[in-house]
């Protein structure tokens, strides 16, 4: 088992520097970031000007070696932007507000799926369950910024039970305002969580042990709770990391619609911008959170299942 | 396609449903452009309120009424499905050639290629998938359609590779393949007659479902305004338009949110409906 992690953890590295690379070759070899950054009607002078105070003129190879280099001892370069702050410092100050967002998201996903699933179980092949499961596959195939933009045109604007998207002031208003934000984020997951532990309730409650407890005259709540719902919890429970590059990609998206200023704005902002030392950053930050989720996942499907073990 | 595929496919409700979406999604998209009414680019005056400023409610000259420029909006959204349907099925087309060429040759030779390709399938699914795009799509300066689904197709064969090439190795091993081999068949042969028609199952039901999350992605990136660029514009273009009106004129984001979820939902359900009927085991 130590083995198996040991050795999906070590094949993150060259994954991640593949990823990198390719996003750096991209970004340097095409497009120039002096004109995105000065716009198009700066003179020759100031774009050469630009270009020399930045580095960007000197040779590819340089840039490249010079980056790799930095990055190994965890420095990131120095953002495009007036203030010239450090990379690693802008990351900083985004990466937490995400994180909020991404664990509440999770925190929800994982209950309300679970809830949803559980009762379309035991109520299997009635209106209840059909009418879960058709809001299961709505949820899926809704795209975050559609429900995101409802969200805030219904709950937001009509009924004014949340903000209307931005950060707050202080650590009780960062959770108000990431409320919806979160749960926009957890639109995709509940609906997979519901699906999933349904298909898992089903198979548990057939099982000759439930028929064994029912014999023994336990309760239908008791049987379904106790017995069944811990049953079916641990494979999805393992799935918890497939969550994570959704909400990676997701965040895009939501801190968009409620303006939160995490991860997912400045990935729009320095893109938009062509601050690539900072995309650069956002890129590396992000892969190593889908590298982790799937990371995850696999030690989840290892967990259960002895095979995987040894083929690894 | 087998009879009794065909009649569990049609008691499913699901999938007749999601067909049925298909169906008015890709007819809305392909000849939409032909029923609009009006030029989607022209802006008419009248489509503003002279005294607030603000696109004008549906009446008899717009039968949906203005966007925020005065333009028409049904004949806009008649024109945008052509751009998201275009990209998802470009996308998709290219994906499923790139998976199943991929997934035939490593399933059926192995070797090194195989263990290549299957670490580059690695990398693929460790990327942050939407950020990637947008950065690609957005280096690249010229606004061209084709960049965006290149793009996306290129990037999106990875799943349906490994069902495939899974698939292969299984086939490989099976009586009819051997005996084709003993009589002396070549290899190409025996990979057109006897090794696509099993995988080509799995890659309908995943081609299906593959338009769905193209949908979702190209419209995720003309939202954020880094997509399909003006003036071409998409259902995921006018949503982004829409934004700033949302309190105002909610219906500039509803329609389109509308017909985007509707064209997703639909090849989702075909999809699911698909592979409850071809695959009924599972």
């Amino acid at each position: 088992m130590l083995t198996v992690i040991g050795r999906r953890s070590l094949w993150a590295i060259p994954v991640l520097f593949v990823i990198q690379t390719s996003v750096f070759l991209l970004l340097n070899a095409l497009g120039d970031p002096a004109v995105a950054q000065l716009g198009p009607r700066a003179s020759a002078a100031q774009l050469q000007n630009w270009r020399h105070q930045h580095g960007t003129d000197r040779p590819l190879g340089t840039r490249y070696l010079e980056y790799m280099g930095g990055l190994v001892h965890g420095d990131m370069g120095v953002s495009h932007q007036e203030s010239r702050r450090s990379v690693t410092d802008v990351l900083e100050t985004r990466l937490p507000r995400t994180a909020l967002l991404g664990a509440m998201a999770i925190v929800i996903e994982v209950v309300l799926g679970l809830l949803l699933g559980v009762i379309a179980a035991v109520r299997r092949n009635t209106l209840v369950d059909t009418g879960v499961m058709g809001v299961a596959i709505l949820g899926i195939s809704a795209p975050t910024f559609v429900t995101g933009l409802l969200f805030l045109n219904i709950l937001a604007f009509r009924f004014g039970w949340f903000p209307v998207g931005g950060y707050g002031v202080d650590a009780m208003d960062h959770l108000r305002h990431a409320l919806l934000p979160a749960f926009t984020l957890a639109i995709t997951g509940i609906a997979t969580y519901a699906r999933v532990m349904r298909a898992e309730m089903l198979e548990t409650l057939r099982s000759d042990y439930i028929r064994t407890a029912r014999a023994k005259g336990l309760s239908e709540f008791r049987t379904v709770v106790v017995h069944a719902v811990r049953n079916a919890l641990l494979p999805v429970v393992t799935l918890v990391g497939l969550s994570l590059p959704i909400i990676v990609s997701g965040a895009i998206i939501s801190e968009a619609i409620y303006a939160w200023p995490g991860l997912g704005r400045l990935a729009v902002e320095s893109i938009t911008s062509r601050d690539d030392p900072v995309v650069m950053g956002v890129v590396l930050l992000s892969s190593l959170g889908v590298v982790i989720g799937n990371l995850f996942a696999d030690i989840g499907v290892a967990a259960l299942d002895p095979r995987v073990r040894t083929d690894g | 396609m087998d009879p009794r595929a065909w009649r569990r496919f049609r008691k499913n409700k699901g999938a007749i449903v999601g067909a049925l979406l298909v169906l008015f999604v890709t007819l809305t998209a392909f000849l939409g452009p032909l029923a609009a009414p009006k030029d989607p680019d022209l802006q008419y005056s009248e489509g503003l309120d002279a005294t607030t400023g603000l696109p004008v409610a549906a009446n008899a000259q717009f039968r949906m009424g203005a966007d925020q420029l005065g333009r028409d909006e049904l004949s806009r959204l008649l024109h945008g499905g052509r751009v998201s349907m275009q990209v998802a099925f470009g996308a998709t087309a290219l994906a499923v050639f790139v998976g199943l060429a991929i997934g035939v040759a490593t399933g059926f030779f192995g070797g090194v290629f195989d263990t290549a390709t299957m670490r580059l399938v690695d990398v693929l699914l460790s990327m942050p998938f939407l950020l990637i795009v947008i950065v690609i799509n957005q280096v690249f300066d010229s606004p061209s359609l084709a960049v965006l689904y290149v793009l996306l197709g290129l990037l999106s064969w990875t799943t349906l590779a490994r069902v495939t090439r899974a698939k292969t190795m299984q086939v490989r091993e099976l009586e009819f393949v051997q005996a084709a081999r003993a009589l002396g068949m070549s290899r190409s042969r025996i990979v057109v007659r006897h090794v696509l028609p099993n995988v080509i199952q799995p890659a309908i039901i995943l081609g299906s479902t593959l338009v769905a999350q193209i949908i979702i992605v190209e419209s995720a990136m003309s939202f954020l305004g880094l997509g399909v660029r003006p003036p071409t514009s998409s259902w995921g273009t006018m949503l982004h338009d829409g934004v700033g009106f949302i309190s105002n004129a909610p219906r500039l984001v509803l329609l389109p949110g509308a017909l985007i979820v509707a064209a997703v939902f639909g090849f989702n359900l075909l999809g699911e409906g698909l592979r409850d009927a071809l695959d009924p085991k599972s």
